[in-house]
């Protein structure tokens, strides 16, 4: 009997952290996805609206070729939080077609950066609801 | 449809023309509301329409205050090491 619900209490740990992992990547997949999973649909709406497009926002000032991987790597980190879907522009842009200098490319870049900086924090943020919620359930 | 998607690719694959010149600041504004409106989504524990606008709007008025403070510190900085 002990053994029994040893294993379950287990299964249910498993559970939890693929749960766990589901909300951070389906929120890194789609900005406001795992807020949307955890039934928080205007928070989902409104960041999912506000990171893309700030996203946009910083495409359209620099172009697509703000997003350098290989000329900016730091920058790079911070743009490929928004979306697994910046690594296919990245892969578009490393042959160097779409340049751009000046202040349209530094514009370009923090609206990017800060916009897959916001995604990050959000990603952490259904994490941490997602866990607490659980938490909760198992207190209560 | 085939002009309309060209007109849209266009538009991002090529840079806008921005000088570089005081103006160009005020790009910040856009941001620090973007900023300002997702930190809010995450920490407010519930979201009414109001409320949450007057906590953005708070938030990116004090960002943008503290911004306008660093800035005549660091001009005033430099006007004494200068000068």
């Amino acid at each position: 009997m002990e053994f029994k619900i040893r294993i379950m209490v287990q299964r249910s740990k498993e559970n939890h952290v693929l749960f766990l992992l589901i909300v951070g990547l389906l929120a890194w997949l789609v900005p406001g996805a795992g807020h949307f999973l955890l039934k928080e649909k205007t928070r989902a709406i409104i960041i999912g609206t506000t990171i893309v497009l700030t996203f946009c926002a910083g495409l359209y000032v620099g172009s697509i070729g703000v997003i350098n991987p290989v000329g900016a790597k730091p920058w790079y980190v911070a743009q490929i939080m928004n979306s697994p879907m910046v690594a296919v522009l990245g892969h578009m842009t490393a042959t160097g077609d779409y340049p751009v200098y000046g202040r349209p490319n530094e514009i370009g870049q923090i609206y990017t950066s800060i916009a897959g900086l916001l995604n990050l924090l959000c990603i952490v943020n259904a994490v941490y609801l997602a866990h607490l919620r659980r938490a909760q359930t198992d207190g209560g | 449809m085939s002009t309309i998607a060209a007109f849209v690719m266009a538009s991002f694959t090529v840079p806008e023309k921005i000088e570089a010149n005081p103006q160009s600041m005020l790009w910040l504004l856009p941001l620090v509301a973007a900023i300002a409106i997702v930190y809010k989504a995450t920490k407010l524990p519930k979201i009414k329409a109001g409320n949450f606008l007057k906590e953005a709007v708070i938030l990116s008025g004090s960002i943008i205050v503290f911004m306008i403070i660093a800035a005549l510190a660091l001009c005033t900085l430099a006007w004494l090491i200068t000068d």
